[in-house]
């Protein structure tokens, strides 16, 4: 095996020394919880991410005859498959993983730092990965929950005030669910208002002791935090206590499968975005015809444009763009190029799909910049422009998080 | 034939009691043994660390829990936070500055002490109403290391193993980690097979098949169901710190969740209750075969033989896995240590077709 291998490098060595440049292969590990935990978003998600590839195939985006291939895998949320789907896609040559899971993520990160191989984490994930210094190989590209969580807070203060204001985060009980609170506690000494937490046990399908604590409480603002299944359950059991659609506000997971769960009471309620939804997009539409209508999809046709579909979509614009850059002046995409790649990103905004976001050495977050948006009924329309929210507190929050773990590692 | 029985002959107690009478199968158990030690030598870093790594780790945690369950009969549906207990407490006490031996034992024996704290209610209920106690283990285990960030390690619940060494030698490169694991899983299944031959063993044996009886005939139940639970917390408290340390590197509370424990009784059914070669069976299947299964169906798309969705693609192997082991379990409900059974009987005596016992 291993003699085969040195053979075929030796090869590929002397091929590529003799003849000018060789079109490189790009491969992207896809390595995603399809059928255990995540599954509310990874169908979606992933179906986005293929279909932009395929697009960035048939459009040559990387120049040079250069491809990229997705190798997609599920890991059903279990570290050990995605330990082994790892180090498989590695072999097979990737340079780029997205794992869209919390414990997989966790238990490769190290390893891929090693390796140093670019994990990208969007809108997921460790928050103090954005610190660049810390975490060089570690991308977590648009705004982490902590940046989310102070745009949602910015939005009320814009709409209704905060200062002496109630707010009740209702989150599921796990790591996850207590992200925004370090921001909660800091703005709310900033800004004047309280705020209360209120838990409920994960997945979150029953959550009435919560709510009707809520309800005690009367909040001016309710903030939603929890994914998949338990979202829908959020509202629903809100607006049976007594809560406005249109005082709640979500983390970024929620979408149009929650609010056809829910109903036409879901009118009102508001989410944060890191990427615009529907297909009034200009790749979404090249998507649309150079790719699905040319019967090249990957999945059912009635997901283009969801928010997690285009999500995906946004993800891979902005690794592409950052293996083309990578791959300027013609040398070989390793782990390191790409990083260096996604560092020379500066405005980039997916032709308008989400805000413009530049990666510097130091910042991995990308600007953290969202907005929030609102569903009327039919789809979600934007309330708010693309900005970073305290986008200094963030920083500061997210250096402060990252020494620590740099202290005790 | 392949089995010779012909010229074996026990002439002393000892010879009569050895772990495996037949040379046949002493030969087959050093060749593995030695298989299994030169592994880092023929083995590809991916096939050493993906696939063996796991599943020599996952079987001795099969074997402590075929302690429980297939030895005293006592269901454990929460082993999962045994091995979490072990493998929380073996990091702090490394973070504290205890020497890595001496964290293994004590990490151990903390297991072993809640285990058996919660095995207490073995003394009082039996079947599902023990099942049901152990699930409350559990959740509670779950909830206290999620809610207690000096357990969980703080605000990402992401916890990583500092370096450390055993007996002088680094427990760093993926040799040194597996030759641990493989230490570790040697040393159970050698207990487990001599554990079957002591007083301590057969009362565990009289326990599971009818408890007053064994009163009767002076077994103390008390005594031996919690030290049931005691030994077998141990070992997956052992395990569950072998598994952060050689292989996760990096803990998380999601690695012993619910799912993993239903994952361990899984191996231990599948495998054969209360079998040495069915845990280790058992381990493969339940932890190889899906990823076997996504690679192999995943191979087939890219080949275009089935032309399917991401979503339905990511599902097959499940339903194929699922199939399997209810196939399995038709075919022998004894699990797969009896399949290996019948065809080693089968040989015992071949070409002739009956064999005794």
């Amino acid at each position: 095996m291993t003699f085969l291998r040195k053979l075929a490098l030796t090869t590929a060595l002397v091929a590529g020394l003799s003849a000018p440049v060789a079109a490189e292969d790009v491969k992207f590990g896809l390595l995603q919880d399809f059928t255990a935990v995540y599954t509310f978003v990874t169908g979606q998600y992933n179906q986005g991410q293929q279909d932009y590839l395929a697009l960035v195939n048939a459009e040559g985006t990387l120049g040079d005859g250069n491809t990229v291939t997705a190798i997609v895998r599920d890991t059903g949320n279990q570290p050990q498959r995605g330990i082994e789907a790892y180090n498989r896609a590695k072999e097979e040559g990737a340079v780029l993983f997205d794992f869209l899971s919390t414990p997989v993520s966790a238990a490769i990160l190290d390893q891929a730092q090693a390796d140093k191989n670019v994990v990208i984490t969007p809108a997921h994930g460790r928050g103090d990965a954005s610190d660049g210094t810390v975490f060089p190989y570690v991308f977590p590209m648009f705004a982490t929950y902590w940046a989310q969580a102070a745009a949602l807070i910015e939005h009320m203060k814009e709409t209704g005030g905060l200062e002496g204001k109630k707010i009740a985060i209702v989150h599921i009980d796990s790591p996850f669910g207590r992200e925004p609170g370090p921001i909660l506690q800091a703005l709310s000494e900033q800004e004047k208002f309280e705020f209360q937490a209120f838990p409920y046990a994960s997945p979150g399908n029953e959550q009435s002791a919560a709510w009707s604590e809520v309800r005690r409480y009367r909040p001016d603002y309710v903030l939603i935090w929890g994914a998949g299944g338990g979202q829908a359950v959020s509202v629903r059991t809100a607006i049976q206590n007594g809560i406005r659609p249109e005082q709640i506000h979500s983390v970024i997971w929620l979408a149009e499968t929650d609010a056809a769960n829910v109903g036409p009471q879901m009118k009102g309620v508001k989410r944060f975005e890191a990427t615009a939804s529907g297909t009034d997009h200009p790749i979404i539409q090249r998507i649309q015809e150079k790719v699905i209508d040319a019967g090249k999809g990957s999945g059912d046709q009635a997901n283009v444009g969801t928010s997690y579909y285009n999500l995906g979509v946004a993800t891979m614009a902005v690794a592409v763009e950052a293996a083309r850059l990578g791959m300027e002046g013609g040398q070989p995409l390793t782990g390191d190029a790409l990083k260096a790649g996604f560092e020379k990103i500066a405005g980039f905004d997916a032709e308008g799909l989400m805000p413009p976001v530049t990666y510097t050495a130091e910042d991995h977050q990308g600007g953290g910049a969202g907005r929030v948006s609102e569903w009327d009924g039919e789809k979600w329309v934007p309330v708010s422009e693309w900005h970073a929210a305290y986008p200094e507190l963030i920083r500061q929050v997210i250096e402060e998080s990252a020494a620590k773990y740099a202290a005790e590692h | 034939m392949f089995y010779r029985l012909s010229g074996t002959y026990h002439t002393s107690y000892q010879a009569d009691r050895k772990l495996w009478k037949i040379p046949t199968d002493r030969w087959l158990v050093i060749g593995l043994l030695v298989l299994a030690l030169l592994a880092p030598l023929y083995v590809s870093p991916l096939y050493l660390g993906s696939y063996v790594l796991p599943w020599v780790i996952w079987s001795a945690a099969a074997l402590s829990l075929t302690l429980l369950m297939g030895l005293a009969g006592q269901l454990h549906f929460g082993f999962a936070a045994v091995m979490a207990i072990g493998a929380y407490a073996s990091i702090h006490l490394v973070r504290a500055g205890v020497p890595f031996e001496l964290a293994l034992l004590l990490s151990g024996l903390i297991s072993a002490v809640i285990g058996a704290i919660f095995g207490g209610a073995a003394l009082r209920v039996k079947g599902l109403y023990l099942v049901m106690a152990t699930l409350a283990m559990q959740y509670l285990v779950d909830w206290v290391v999620v809610n207690v960030p000096a357990i969980s390690g703080g605000a990402h619940a992401t916890l990583r193993t500092p370096a450390v060494s055993f007996l002088f030698f680094p427990i760093e490169s993926l040799s040194a980690r597996y030759w641990l694991a493989l230490g570790w899983a040697v040393l159970l299944t050698v207990f487990f097979m001599n554990v079957k031959r002591t007083s301590f063993g057969r009362a565990l044996v009289a326990i599971r098949d009818k408890d007053f009886a064994a009163a009767v005939i002076g077994v103390d139940p008390f005594r031996t169901k919690l030290m049931a639970f005691f030994t077998s917390s141990f070992m997956g408290g052992v395990t569950g710190a072998i598994l952060a340390f050689c292989f996760y590197r990096a803990v998380t509370p999601e690695q012993f969740g619910f799912n993993v424990s239903i994952q361990l009784v899984a191996m231990v059914l599948v495998g054969g209750l209360g079998s040495v070669i069915g845990s280790w069976l058992g381990a493969g299947f339940v932890l190889l075969a899906p990823i076997f299964l996504t690679n192999l169906v995943s191979g087939l798309a890219a080949s275009g033989w089935v032309p399917v969705s991401q979503n339905f693609l990511s599902h097959l192997p499940l339903m194929i896995y699922g199939a399997m082991i209810i196939g399995f379990l038709l075919l022998e409900p004894l699990g797969l240590a009896k399949i290996y059974d019948n065809i080693r009987k089968y040989f015992l005596v071949w070409p002739f077709r009956h064999a005794r016992s």
